[in-house]
C-alpha cells in the first residue's frame, strides 16, 4: 500500500507538473507523422514508391525488399529513439529526489512510519513504471505502426525500449545520488547528462589510452570506462540487433547496469544517514 | 506500583552541527520527559534548538549523544513513528496535490486502510474548516488554510503522541482559538501533546507544563501554574468614576495607574494591601476587585533568558542554531 502511494504520487507529480503531458505529446506526435505522413507502396514484397509528408522519395530505379527497407527503418529509429528517451526520460524526471528534499516536504514524507530506504525505493519504482509505460508507448506504437502499414514484423525492435530502460535505470540511480547529494534539480539533469556525453569517446578507450604518454593517465582512462555506463555499445549492439545481427553483448549492459546500481544504494544509504 | 513510561524522555541530547569552518551545537545536554497525556509547551527564541529537538524526536535528525525515547521506543526506527502526528514548522505540501488527495497521500503512507481513509478524510476536513475546499490544489491555499491542512495530516492516524512546530504561524485570531479547541479536544482524548511555540500566551493557554530552551539548554521547566505563580503583588480595581487619592496612597507604597477609564493600584504586599483598602474605604471609594498578580509566562521567560544571558552556565563555547544548517 505504501509503495502504491507512492508510485501513485510519482504519476500525479508528473501529471501535474505537464511532465507526463510533454512525454506523451511528443510520442504521439511522432507516431501520428509516422501513421499519416508516411505512405508506402508495397508490391511483391518489395518497395516500389512511397513519399513522406506529400513528397515522393526518389527510388532510383531500385525496388529494395521491403523486410529490408523495414529492418532499416527500424534500426535506425531504435536509435533515434535510444538518443531521445534517455535524455527525455532524465529530463522527466530530474526533479524528483530534490523536491522530495525541499525543506517542510521531506518532513511531512519522513514523520510517516516508513523507512527512508522504503520512500525512496518507492519513488524510483514510480519514476521506472512513468518512464516505462511512456517508452512502451512509443517504442510498442512505433512497431505497430510499421508493421502494420508494412506487414514487416520484427519483434526485436521492442528490445530497443527494454535497454532504453534498462540505460535509463542507470542514470536514474546517478541522478538519485546526485539529488540526495545535493538538492539540486539543475546538478540532477545536468550531471547525467554530462555522463552522457563523456561516455562517448571513452568508448574509444583503448585507442585515448594508448596515446597517453602517462601509464596513470591511461589507467584512468580505462577506469573510467569500466566504471561509468556504456552508453554507445548499447546503442551500437541495439541498432545492430534490429538490423538482425548478434544478441547485445552482456558486458556493456551489466555494467552499466551496475553503476546504476551501485549509484542508487549509495544515494540510499546517504538518504537514510542524512539530517534533515 | 511502578511508574508508567513517559510519552517522551530526552536523557542528555546534544546535537552539533559541523561546518567547513566551525562547530555548532543546537542542544547541549537536554533532558525531558513529558507524561502520557500531558500538553508540553517548549519555549525559546528563535535559534534556541527547539525545532532541532522535535525533529530528533521524529527521527528526521540523528542526535550527537544523549538518548530520545517516543512510547519507550526509538523514533529513528520507522514502526516507532506510528501514530505519531507531527505538524512540521513551515511545512510544504505538493502543490499539485488536492487537499483530500494529500490527505490520503499521507494516510497511506501511515499505512492506513483505504475504507479509515474513507471515512476519516471528510472528518478532518471537516474538523479544521476545510470542508468545502477538499478538491482544491493545496498550492492555492493561504499559509492559514495550510496550516489548517498540516493540522488535519497529524491528525490523521489519532495520534498518541502529537508533535506541532508553531501550530498558529501565520492563522488569524479566529483561526488560532479554532486551533486550540481543536488540541484542547485532542487532549481530551488522551494524547499527548508536544507544542514548540515563540508565542508566549498561546502556550500559556493551552499548555500544562513548559521548559524554556535557550542556547541549546533548558533553563527553566515546569507546569504553567508553578511558573507563573501569584507574586507578592496585589492588584486593586476601583469602580467607574472613582478617582483615588493619588498622594496618600503612594506615601503607602502603592503605585495608581489608569487603565481602561477606571484606576488600578499595584500593591507590592498584603500588609500595604490592608492598608490601601482601610483608606480607600475610609474615602468611600467603591472597590470593584482585588487580585493577586500573577507573573505572566513570558514575564517567567523573559526572566530565565536574561538570568542565564547573565550567568551562562558552563559548557563548551559553542552557538546555538535552529534546524540544520
Amino acid at each position: 500500500m505504501k509503495t502504491w502511494a507512492l508510485v501513485v504520487d510519482t504519476w500525479r507529480e508528473a501529471f501535474a507538473r505537464y511532465t507526463l503531458l510533454g512525454f506523451a505529446a511528443v510520442s504521439t506526435l511522432f507516431l501520428l507523422i509516422l501513421t499519416f505522413a508516411l505512405n508506402l507502396d508495397i508490391v511483391n514484397g518489395t518497395l516500389a514508391a512511397g513519399s513522406l509528408f506529400g513528397r515522393a522519395f526518389e527510388m532510383r530505379h531500385r525496388t529494395p525488399e521491403i523486410e529490408t527497407v523495414v529492418t532499416s527503418a527500424l534500426s535506425i529509429f531504435a536509435g533515434m529513439l535510444y538518443v531521445l528517451g534517455v535524455f527525455l526520460s532524465v529530463f522527466a524526471t530530474g526533479s524528483q529526489v530534490p523536491n522530495l528534499q525541499h525543506r517542510g516536504t521531506v518532513d511531512l514524507y519522513l514523520s510517516r512510519p516508513i523507512a527512508r530506504v522504503h520512500l525512496l525505493l518507492g519513488r524510483f519504482v514510480g519514476a521506472v513504471t512513468l518512464v516505462g509505460a511512456n517508452l512502451l508507448f512509443l517504442c510498442g506504437g512505433v512497431f505497430l505502426v510499421l508493421s502494420l502499414k508494412t506487414r514487416v514484423w520484427n519483434p526485436r525492435f521492442l528490445v530497443a525500449a527494454a535497454l532504453i530502460l534498462v540505460v535509463f535505470l542507470s542514470y536514474l540511480g546517478f541522478m538519485y545520488l546526485i539529488g540526495v547529494l545535493t538538492s539540486s534539480t539543475p546538478l540532477s539533469i545536468m550531471l547525467p547528462y554530462a555522463l552522457y556525453v563523456l561516455s562517448l569517446p571513452l568508448a574509444a578507450h583503448d585507442r585515448i589510452a594508448a596515446a597517453m604518454d602517462s601509464r596513470l593517465g591511461a589507467g584512468a582512462i580505462h577506469a573510467l570506462y569500466w566504471i561509468l555506463p556504456k552508453t554507445p555499445e548499447i546503442g551500437r549492439d541495439l541498432t545492430g540487433f534490429v538490423l538482425g545481427k548478434l544478441a547485445p553483448s552482456a558486458l556493456p549492459i551489466v555494467t552499466t547496469g551496475a553503476f546504476g546500481a551501485v549509484c542508487l544504494a549509495a544515494a540510499l544509504v546517504l538518504f537514510s544517514r542524512k539530517n534533515f | 506500583m511502578s511508574r508508567p513510561d513517559p510519552a517522551i524522555a530526552v536523557t542528555a541530547l546534544v546535537k552539533e552541527f559541523r561546518t567547513a569552518r566551525r562547530r555548532l551545537r543546537a542542544l547541549d545536554g537536554v533532558d525531558l520527559e513529558v507524561g502520557r497525556g500531558e500538553v508540553f509547551g517548549l519555549l525559546g527564541a528563535n535559534g534556541a534548538g527547539k525545532t532541532t529537538l522535535v525533529k530528533i524526536l521524529l527521527g528526521l535528525a540523528r542526535p550527537t549523544s544523549g538518548a530520545v525515547r517516543v512510547r519507550g521506543c526509538d523514533p529513528r526506527r520507522a514502526a516507532a513513528r506510528a501514530r505519531v502526528g507531527y505538524l512540521p514548522e513551515g511545512h510544504r505540501f505538493p502543490g499539485y496535490l488536492r487537499a483530500d488527495a494529500a490527505l490520503r497521500l499521507f494516510g497511506r503512507l501511515a499505512g492506513l486502510p483505504e475504507g479509515a481513509l474513507d471515512r476519516r478524510i471528510p472528518e478532518l476536513l471537516e474538523l479544521v474548516g476545510l470542508a468545502d475546499r477538499g478538491h482544491d490544489r493545496v498550492g492555492r491555499y493561504s499559509k492559514g488554510m495550510t496550516q489548517r491542512l498540516g493540522l488535519a495530516c497529524a491528525l490523521l492516524d489519532e495520534p498518541e503522541v502529537l508533535f506541532l512546530d508553531e501550530p498558529t504561524d501565520g492563522v488569524d485570531p479566529v483561526g488560532r482559538r479554532h486551533i486550540r479547541d481543536i488540541l484542547l479536544a485532542t487532549r481530551g482524548e488522551g494524547t499527548t501533546i508536544f507544542i514548540n511555540s515563540h508565542l508566549l500566551s498561546e502556550v500559556e493557554r493551552t499548555c500544562d507544563r513548559v521548559a524554556i530552551l535557550h542556547h541549546g539548554r533548558v533553563v527553566r521547566q515546569g507546569s504553567v501554574d508553578d511558573l507563573t505563580h501569584p507574586t507578592q503583588r496585589f492588584s486593586v480595581r476601583l469602580g467607574g468614576g472613582e478617582f483615588p487619592p493619588d498622594a496618600r496612597l503612594r506615601e503607602l507604597g502603592a503605585a495608581v495607574a489608569s487603565r481602561n477609564g477606571s484606576y488600578e493600584l499595584d500593591v507590592p504586599d498584603l500588609e500595604t494591601l490592608n492598608r490601601v483598602v482601610d483608606l480607600l474605604r475610609a474615602e468611600r471609594l467603591l472597590i470593584a476587585e482585588v487580585s493577586p498578580v500573577r507573573a505572566a509566562l513570558e514575564d517567567v521567560f523573559v526572566a530565565a533568558v536574561e538570568a542565564e544571558e547573565r550567568e551562562p552556565a558552563p559548557g563548551p563555547a559553542v552557538h546555538a542554531v535552529g534546524g540544520a544548517p
